[in-house]
């Protein structure tokens, strides 16, 4: 057999081919479009598999068992459906829910006020708006971690500067402004500060919404004699809620899975007054290592969110079409 | 499409499924009933399930 | 309509916008003042930051840095008095509080750290993020949009869940608690907002571009390469920049994966402690270092912020 790298004729045609213009070269390099899109779609979905689809039924498959991480010599036995009983039944799960039903829903009413509120202010377009808007949008960008942990010491009951300020509002002796180990008032200091973190988000989508309402509407109302009240609730927010929608379902997801915040500020306590599912579900898969138990939590959770990211997107296709 | 069924057409049985999702979710937050709670999960499952096939059909 | 209507709603009266003005300020003022105190706090000595009432007046001390990059032990005045004069200005701090400097902290390890894992996946998920949306955008692509949810719904797990299996994931495969394991989770976290964000951008691009130089002679490649490509580099930029933040400040992962080499800052920052407790102006100081390539990105990223906490569906 001739060796066809060597030959001389292919030398020479490989001069040429070298020599031609891209044209030419086209026919050589040039791949199908087919091909391409998997060429570049492919490596992306290689990784999601690995990382986020095969752990996935990793995880649905250790559900069904009594696995335990710290105990890999251990016999796994398979135990059917029972972990999600167990979790579907038990009263302090179902605690840990009403904690982060009742997280979710003040933190997202308070946001979703704010963030309103200032968005519909800033859309007054008063001078230096732009400027007063990029510092109100600072705390969002911010590490929740790493910020919530700093109002650890904002908190102290004494030498905080949040008790000084309340204490000096209010009258109440700062000593007793315990706001992280007062049963009453440590959900609250999450509240507090997920909304100081995230009233921006939703001022920032809001403020969009307003904006994609276009002036002639208004103009219109003008004429009709509509009174400001009137133009605001049947313009303004009839418009702009597809917008608050999103903000709302956004924030929703994330604070139903909220964990960095009350694990730092609080870690679930005092007792478990702030123990979100989040926590219950670290305590038994980190520190419990109940892994077959905490897999089968984790595959709720999953489908909870996957039910809301689903309605999230079609509320977001939704408003990409305005 | 003429043989499909009005009744299975995307957008009511899309808020269907979206209502589904949403009763789970209350049934799951609510502090009540223990039992709607148990059934939480199997309702926000349907819905899922359901909002992904249906999303499959014709407008 | 006239123009001289001062009671249009299109242009607010100024009344209206004094009104807005000052409560935006004064909004803004207060948002703002945690942060003013976590930076006054990094300036302050330990007594000056837990004094009553809190000090808003103080003289400036850079122990807490001092204290942030060292670890100290306490001695005895005498073994104090007895050591060469203090050469530099932390070891004169130190020797005041009646301690010395063992060595250098593990602050400045897991900084480098949360560099490299931070940078590391921003690189790989833009990557891999530009490939996959120019693909999404320009090709018909089966099931684009069964895909795409599913590349998004990715990045809406809870990480707790997600962290379970990983954990176990890692441990078979050695990669527990390594720089490598928390650059890939971290991509496959960041890439499904860079794709997402991308295609966005790359859809503004018009095809006509390629076409036109594909007329020309360029393969599909080469018109990537050369004309989208340059065309993309500001929503590439943005998009790296949202990825970079999220790897910065991501701590959840980083807390339950890791523990000891491959440790990023957030999970360490709150385990700076001092003598009876959390020693507030060192961890004041490494949350200011934490916090400023956060403050810069934020404000170059000011006009595209909307695009990137959307997944780039709502564009100004």
């Amino acid at each position: 057999m001739i060796d066809t790298k060597t030959s001389p004729l292919n030398r020479a045609a490989e001069a040429v081919a070298r020599s031609t213009p891209s044209r030419l070269v086209k026919r050589v390099t040039g791949l199908s479009d087919r091909m391409v899109a998997w060429l570049f779609i492919g490596p992306t979905m290689v990784l999601l598999l690995a990382i986020n689809i095969f752990p996935l039924f990793w995880a649905i498959g250790l559900s069904f068992t009594n696995y335990r991480a710290n105990r890999p010599n251990e016999p796994v036995e398979s135990v059917g459906l029972r972990n999600y009983e167990r979790i579907l039944t038990d009263p302090d799960i179902w605690i840990a829910m009403q904690t982060t039903a009742n997280f979710v829903f003040w933190t997202i009413l308070l946001q979703t006020v704010i963030g309103f509120g200032l968005a519909y202010l800033i859309d007054r377009k008063f001078r230096g708006h732009a400027f007063w808007t990029t510092i109100i949008l600072v705390p969002m960008m911010l590490s929740p971690a790493v910020v919530g942990n700093f109002w650890r010491f904002l908190y102290e009951p004494q030498i905080g500067l949040f008790a000084y300020a309340v204490s000096f509002v209010s009258g109440i002796p700062p000593t007793e402004i315990e706001m992280l180990s007062n049963v009453s008032l440590a959900p609250w200091s999450i509240i507090i500060v997920d909304t100081w973190m995230w009233s921006p988000y939703v001022m920032l989508i809001c403020l969009a919404g307003l904006r994609s309402i276009p002036d002639y509407i208004y103009e219109a109302a003008e004429v009709d004699r509509a009174s400001p009240i009137r133009q605001f609730l049947s313009i303004t927010l009839p418009m702009a809620l597809p917008f608050i929608m999103l903000a709302i379902l956004f924030r929703g997801i994330e604070n139903f899975k909220m964990f960095d915040m009350v694990n730092l500020l609080t870690g679930g306590g005092p007792g478990s007054t702030t123990e979100v599912a989040s926590i219950t579900l670290k305590r038994e898969a980190f520190e419990k290592w109940r892994t077959g138990y905490s897999s089968a939590f984790a595959i709720i959770l999953f489908v909870a969110v996957f039910g809301l990211a689903n309605i999230y997107v079609k509320a977001l296709n939704r408003v990409k079409q305005r | 499409m003429k043989a499909w069924p009005k009744i299975l057409r995307r957008g009511p049985m899309e808020w269907t499924a979206i209502a589904l999702i949403g009763l789970g979710f209350l049934m799951l937050f609510q502090p009540f009933v223990l039992e709607l709670y148990s059934y939480s999960f199997i309702t926000m499952l349907i819905g899922t399930v359901m909002f992904i096939v249906v999303s499959k059909f014709p407008e | 309509m006239s123009l001289t209507t001062a009671h249009s709603v299109v242009v607010p009266s100024t009344t209206s916008k004094r009104i807005a003005a000052v409560l935006i300020v004064a909004y803004a003022l207060i948002s703002i003042v945690p942060l003013l105190w976590i930076f006054a706090t990094s300036f302050k000595t330990p007594p000056d930051s837990i004094a009553y009432p809190p000090k808003i007046l103080f003289q400036p001390s850079t122990e807490g840095y001092c204290n942030l990059f060292t670890t100290r032990t306490r001695q005895t005045a005498e073994y104090i008095a007895s050591l060469p004069p203090a050469t530099s200005f932390c070891d004169e701090v130190t020797r005041k509080r009646n301690m010395v400097i063992a060595g250098p902290s593990n602050f400045l390890p897991r900084f480098v750290n949360s560099l490299i894992i931070a940078f590391g996946s921003t690189f790989c998920a833009v990557f891999l993020g530009t490939l996959a949306a120019y693909g999404f955008s320009r090709f018909k692509v089966p099931l684009a949009d069964d895909l795409l949810f599913f590349i998004l719904s990715t990045r809406m797990m809870p990480p707790i869940a997600v962290a379970i299996p990983i954990y176990l994931m890692y441990r078979e495969l050695g990669l527990s608690d390594s720089a490598l394991g928390m650059i890939l989770l971290y991509t496959a976290v960041n890439v499904s907002l860079a794709v997402w964000l991308l295609k966005g951008f790359i859809d503004e691009i018009p095809r006509e571009y390629e076409e036109a130089a594909m007329i020309d002679g360029y393969t599909r490649l080469q018109a990537f390469w050369k004309v989208v490509l340059p065309q993309a580099t500001t929503g590439i930029a943005a998009t790296a920049i949202f990825c970079l933040i999220f790897a910065w400040n991501e701590y959840a992962f980083a807390a339950l994966l890791t523990s000891g080499t491959a440790q990023t800052a957030p999970p360490f920052i709150p385990t700076i402690i001092g003598e009876g407790g959390q020693d507030w102006p060192a961890v004041a100081a490494g949350t200011t270092i934490f916090l400023v390539p956060i403050l810069v990105f934020t404000i170059l990223l000011r006009k595209q912020l909307l695009r990137g906490i959307t997944f780039g569906a709502v564009r100004k």
